[in-house]
């Protein structure tokens, strides 16, 4: 039975790790969100290769918790970590978004009246 | 009066063509000096248009940012212009033009640097919904204990601004609920306001943003923003030459 999980829970993180280092040599996933995923992978790899540490008296006395119960708690602990660091990110992104719409808007306004200025009105613009 | 100061009234507009354009007109004739400038907030609808028609400059903004960024969209304008004196009237019609002096009184004698149009002081009369009239009271009562001030009306969107104001808004403006954190980031930064009694009318079109179902979750919303505006770092403004 822990087996199969080991198997699993391997497998698993193997992928993720994997589609990780695709994403990132493709650029499809800058390197800064990148390396949390990378570690969540990692870490899930480890309790798949040691299950024994899990298994051991000492962690089972500190945690209290099955081995099955260790990964997934780990994981969501790290997935936590992932999702609220893309909130920062999402937060910083949609000022930056705001500047640039306004920024943007006001340029354009500019823009138009230059040429405006420039350009006998009744030649269309090039 | 006021003959050498440059004012701007700053109209945010989104998807107001039945009244953006009566009001454009109505500050042209109240207040022939100021220039009027429509923040068009990414309308569907021809506010753009005929605003422009009606002889207003209109800011298009690429696509809807909500109220907050709208109105920092028209500080910025107003700050890199050089005006001297920033009125932020709404496209809806529910302040009327004709009260604008009053704001711009407070700014000159009182020496404000904000002058807020309050409907509560001097018996204006204002009837709204039983809702809103508590959801303003409690949020009074919040905003003047911080702000160490009374502030009748902290939901007003019928103010007048110098320019320190017109400056620090354009450098930091709050996003959600700008009205009443406006305030909070008015005392943070030592700027003086001061209200001003005004009439508010019925709006000419539109339904007002805040709908009776989601007044509390509104109200809510607002209080956990005042607070935790309480906690963050106010901006530093560089004195200008």
């Amino acid at each position: 039975m822990l087996f199969k999980i080991q198997i699993i829970v391997g497998v698993l993180s193997m992928l993720l790790l994997l589609t990780t280092f695709e994403l990132i040599r493709k650029k499809r996933l800058r390197e800064e969100y990148a390396i949390l995923w990378l570690f969540t992978g990692i870490v899930v790899l480890v309790l798949s290769l040691w299950p024994e540490f899990f298994l051991s008296q000492f962690f089972a006395k500190i945690s209290g918790i099955f081995y099955l119960s260790a990964v997934v708690l780990i994981s969501f602990f790290f997935l936590l970590l992932i999702v609220f660091h893309f909130s920062v990110v999402i937060s910083k992104l949609t000022g930056q978004n705001k500047d640039l719409a306004q920024r943007y808007a006001l340029l354009e306004m500019e823009f138009k009246e230059l040429r405006r200025r420039c350009l006998p009105p009744d030649r269309t613009p090039l | 009066m006021e003959n050498r100061k440059k004012i701007l009234v700053i109209v945010p507009a989104y998807n107001e063509e039945g009244s953006a354009g009566k009001v454009v007109e109505e500050v042209h004739a109240d207040l022939p000096q100021a220039e009027v400038l429509v923040v068009n907030d990414g309308s569907t609808d021809l506010t753009s248009e005929i605003a422009q028609s009606k002889g207003a400059v209109v800011l298009d903004l690429p696509f809807n940012l909500g109220i907050g960024g709208a109105m920092q969209a028209g500080y910025k304008f107003a700050y890199e212009k050089g005006y001297d004196i920033a009125i932020q009237v709404d496209a809806d019609g529910q302040h009327d033009p004709k009260e604008i002096q009053k704001l711009l009184h407070a700014l000159e004698v009182e020496k404000v640097d904000v002058a807020i149009g309050s409907r509560f002081i001097g018996g204006s009369g204002y009837k709204g919904s039983i809702m809103r009239r508590i959801g303003i009271a409690i949020f009074s009562g919040v905003i003047s204990t911080i702000a160490r001030q009374r502030i009748t009306d902290p939901t007003s969107g019928f103010r007048a601004s110098n320019r320190k104001a017109i400056q620090l808004f354009a450098l930091d403006y709050p996003q959600d609920y700008p009205e009443p954190e406006v305030v909070i980031l008015l005392h943070q930064c030592h700027l003086k306001m001061g209200e001003v009694p005004v009439g508010m009318s019925e709006r000419y079109s539109g339904e007002s943003s805040i709908t009776k179902i989601r007044s509390i979750y509104y109200m809510v919303k607002v209080l956990l923003a005042i607070f935790v505006d309480c906690f963050k770092k106010p901006p530093l403004l560089e004195q200008e030459g």
